[in-house]
């Protein structure tokens, strides 16, 4: 969920307006608003946004690569998270493993992660050793050294990572299925961040070495600082370290318009590792960026009152009223490059079957379609939204994330300071709309997660 | 206005690679007109306050019969309160944006409040309901114990949560601590809401609570609001702490068999209390052996070197009466009895040869420089706030720290690693289908 990282929209509550059930009085308040991001872009393309912050003598910076599992061909799979671990090895300036140990014996802590769509590398450490982290991300940005010999053992360890999260989880074995029925097999989306086994058995120094020239370059790069800093501060620093490596011609990224074509289908997983079974439908939905977007803001409401919390109208009805789920959700997150999906889960109450959870389901599902959702319970979900986006501004941690998500899939500093006003501007007909246009069965895979002995 | 950056700053300064910065941290001690003490950061840089706090007595002091109740409870606080049921209580906090919780550890009964400033009135008003007039609805507490008892059967599968369990179970059989949190599903059929209703009485009392309260909000606001919400509650007696625990004095290892193609394997040596005079070498020696992030020697030795696991780690766990140092690491199930042998060498080594002088030196910087990193939020500092009490500290001790772990020598290493790495109590539970590791009962 997209969630502004500006710190002075909590000046407008301040002053003394308080939240209030009424939707219209905080989307005022962020009206009003004020920017707190600041940006720049360097002569050979890198982004730069920084997030001043002077609440802790602590600065993070995330270097956001827009490349991720999704830029990936099949046979391929898993190289964008091959390489995220392999740039923890050495270059000819700081010797293998010695990056985090860096960081770690000046006070820092240091990660990274892989998604469909970005590669990000991230350091939290005291103000005044920006500089040495800078320096070294930008050393590892070109001159990694992928050796057969790194290789070997780390592809070890991310067997058996994808052991640890995938293998030994049923419940992601299932996912992993369903996504190759919704996107389409071999299709972006459809194949795993962490890759297929045999995919990870397979690549090596070449596979890697390509992709890392192909998509490592400061023009495909965003640089977020966010901390006690000033953005003068970060432009001098990233223009002495960032500065004099060389931009590459980037291939234009291709996601596909359309998902899966045989739909709807259903996908069973029935594991003898199972013992609480779970009904989950996914549908096709549009992305902020590939679709119907104009979709995207009030399908983050829609999720929210149906589906978003203990208050919503599948946990009411569900749970508390007719007792077929122990727990119902729904969720939508629209920051994708390419389509991305509409989702609703629920844990059925024992002695109830995952039939019974469907028919109850689609049930709520028509009552909304037919009858349309109450402006009250719209302006309850923009309410919900917004003040997770004013919590979100007490954590240093979050500002980063929010732009390294919106610009690595399409998204601009101006999207992400928009939020607020486009999710306070959905109408109950725009939810109401959107519910129309992705709850179809035609965009649809409903996933069952059965103890292996069960049929049901 | 500054005073948190006041507070990071000499959290964070306090080692040789930064600039010394003087002065006291400004920690507050306060006394509620009622009584009620709390400490307190005054933040006002974001205009949210954020609560942490505590009762005596946990999930150890489950009553007989009843395993599960104090958990059980503890959520059912904010399941309806008043005239509210829990609907209505939910709304509440949503429209004012306010965001209560509770939950029970084995030792204690613990809570958090965050809301925005400007709506202090409704969150400490909503607290004050949870805390003295919870409903315990008949309909509401069923839902939550079926909840449960599906959460408890959902942990039943996974190899990580086993391995824990299994883990709690042998080292303390027969003291309350190995006792699962949730409760059992026959423990939590007998919780009935006047038995909930009970427990809550026996809790809820002025006598062991602890406050910490972080962020737009000053001494005398404070005080006003604490009176609302706690001042109330009545005095009382605590359930008493559950017996000292006698540590194992020979090595088990228990297989738990899963279909899966990784195990997990927990590792556990009895620990060191908080309090003890060689706290903060164990904490170094920890931190060379596995603690922190990418940096450990079970990282490098089990991981980097040996591709034989993602996740290698330990940890220091401390408990009113028991602490212990756990190791954890999970490998194909061809491969764990090999990532065993290797964390039991390490183990060795830092038992024989303690750590070189740079590891100490690099763990200092870090232990000193790393604690300012987790000041990421209001509420992630009262929970600083509230951690420190709970050990017992002194509003100073952030001051104080960093020349604590700075006096650590390379023998006190030495002398901890050889108190605490001892291979005749060590407790090995493996999870999956490990090769080549036998029972030792």
């Amino acid at each position: 969920m997209p969630l502004p990282g500006r710190r002075s929209l909590l000046g407008g509550l301040l002053a003394g307006v308080a939240l209030s059930p009424s939707g219209p009085a905080l989307a005022r308040l962020f009206a009003v608003e004020k920017r707190n991001a600041e940006t720049f872009t360097l002569a050979n393309g890198l982004q730069a946004i920084v997030l001043p912050s002077r609440r802790a003598p602590i600065v993070t910076q995330v270097v956001v690569y827009k490349v991720g599992s999704a830029d990936e061909t099949f046979g391929h799979t898993g190289a964008a998270h091959f390489l995220e671990h392999m740039m923890f090895k050495g270059t000819d300036k700081v010797p293998t493993g010695e990056f985090s140990r860096i960081v770690s014996r000046n006070g820092g802590r240091d990660n990274a992660y892989t998604t469909f769509d970005s590669t990000g590398y991230h350091q939290t450490i005291a103000a005044e050793q920006l500089e040495l982290v800078m320096r070294m991300e930008a050393d590892r940005m070109t001159n990694v050294r992928l050796t057969e010999r790194e290789i070997v053992p780390e592809r070890q360890v991310i067997l058996e990572e994808r052991r640890m999260r995938t293998d030994n989880v049923p419940a992601s074995l299932l996912d992993e299925a369903v996504r190759e029925q919704l996107y389409g097999r071999h299709k972006p989306y459809a194949m795993p961040v962490i890759g297929y086994p045999d995919d990870i058995r397979r690549l090596g120094v070449s596979d890697l070495t390509s992709f890392y020239r192909q998509h490592y370059a400061p023009n495909n790069a965003i640089l977020i600082v966010a901390g006690d800093v000033t953005t003068e501060q970060v432009r001098k620093l990233s223009e002495r370290y960032y500065g004099p490596i060389a931009n590459r011609r980037m291939e234009p990224r291709h996601r596909p318009a359309q998902g899966g074509t045989d739909l709807p289908q259903k996908v069973v997983r029935a594991d003898a590792r199972v013992v609480e079974p779970r009904w989950t439908r996914l549908w096709l939905a549009p992305s902020y960026r590939v679709g119907e977007t104009r979709y995207a803001y009030a399908l983050q409401v829609l999720a929210r009152l149906f589906g978003g919390t203990e208050t919503s109208r599948l946990s009411r009805v569900l749970v508390d009223e007719r007792k077929i789920g122990l727990s119902a959700w729904a969720s939508y997150s629209p920051s994708s490059l390419g389509l991305t999906s509409f989702d609703i889960g629920v844990h059925p109450a024992k002695s109830r079957s995952l039939g019974d959870v469907e028919e109850a389901v689609t049930g709520e599902m028509k009552r909304l379609l037919d009858g349309g959702v109450t402006v009250e319970e719209v302006e309850r979900a923009q309410n919900q939204l917004l003040a997770a986006a004013i919590y979100s501004q007490d954590s240093l941690a979050s500002g980063p994330r929010i732009y390294g998500s919106a610009l690595s899939t399409g998204g601009t500093v101006a999207d992400v300071d928009a939020w607020p006003q486009r999710i306070s501007a959905v109408t109950p007909d725009e939810v109401l709309a959107a519910a129309r246009h992705v709850w179809r069965d035609d965009g649809a895979v409903t996933a069952l997660l059965t103890p292996a002995e069960s049929s049901r | 206005m500054k005073r948190l950056r006041v507070l990071a700053a000499a959290i964070a300064s306090l080692f040789t690679l930064l600039p010394v910065v003087a002065g006291a941290i400004e920690i507050k001690e306060i006394t509620t007109p009622l009584g009620i003490k709390a400490w307190l950061v005054e933040d006002r840089s974001t205009p949210v306050v954020a609560l942490s706090y505590s009762f005596s007595g946990g999930t150890a002091t489950d009553p007989a019969g009843q395993a599960g109740i104090t958990d059980l409870m503890a959520g059912l606080l904010t399941d309806g309160a008043g005239s509210m049921d829990a609907q209505a209580f939910r709304q509440r906090q949503e429209n004012t944006a306010a965001s209560l919780g509770f939950n029970a550890s084995l030792d204690r009964l613990n809570g958090s409040l965050r809301v925005l400033s400007v709506n202090r009135d409704e969150g400490f008003e909503l607290l004050r309901l949870a805390l003295t007039q919870p409903r315990f609805d008949p309909d509401m507490v069923n839902q939550r114990r079926a909840q449960t008892i599906a959460s408890i059967n959902q942990a039943s599968q996974r190899p990580g949560s086993v391995a824990s369990r299994t883990l709690m179970e042998t080292l303390f059989a027969g003291h309350p601590y190995a006792a699962d949190p949730d409760g059992t599903p026959e423990g939590l059929a007998a919780a009935t809401p006047e038995l909930l209703k009970k427990r809550a009485a026996e809790l809820l009392l002025r006598n062991g609570l602890i406050v910490s309260a972080v962020g737009d909000i000053g001494e005398a606001e404070l005080a006003r609001q604490l009176d609302r919400s706690f001042g109330v509650l009545l005095t009382g007696t605590p359930p008493a702490l559950p017996p000292q625990w006698v540590p194992p004095t020979t090595a088990r290892t228990v297989v738990v068999e899963r279909p899966v193609p990784q195990s997990t394997a927990v590792m556990a040596l009895p620990g060191i209390a908080r309090d003890d005079p060689e706290w903060y070498a164990a904490l170094v020696m920890n931190h060379v052996l596995g603690g922190g992030g990418q940096q450990s020697r079970l990282f490098n030795e089990v991981r980097e070197k040996r591709g034989l696991a993602y996740s290698v780690s330990s940890g220091l766990r401390t408990y009113r009466r028991a602490s212990l140092l756990v190791m954890s690491t999970g490998s194909a199930n061809e491969r764990i009895a090999e990532a065993i042998k290797v964390i039991r060498v390490e183990m060795g080594r830092m038992r024989n040869e303690g750590v070189t002088e740079s590891e100490l030196n690099d763990a200092k910087t870090y232990l000193t420089g790393a604690l300012a990193l987790s000041l990421d939020s209001s509420g992630s500092i009262a929970g600083l706030l509230h951690s420190l009490q709970i050990d017992g500290l002194s509003p100073d001790h952030l001051t104080r720290r960093g020349a604590l772990i700075a006096a650590v020598r390379l023998e006190d290493v030495r002398n901890v690693a050889r108190r605490l790495l001892r291979d005749e109590t060590l407790t090995t539970v493996v999870v999956g289908k490990p090769v080549g590791v036998s029972p030792i009962p």
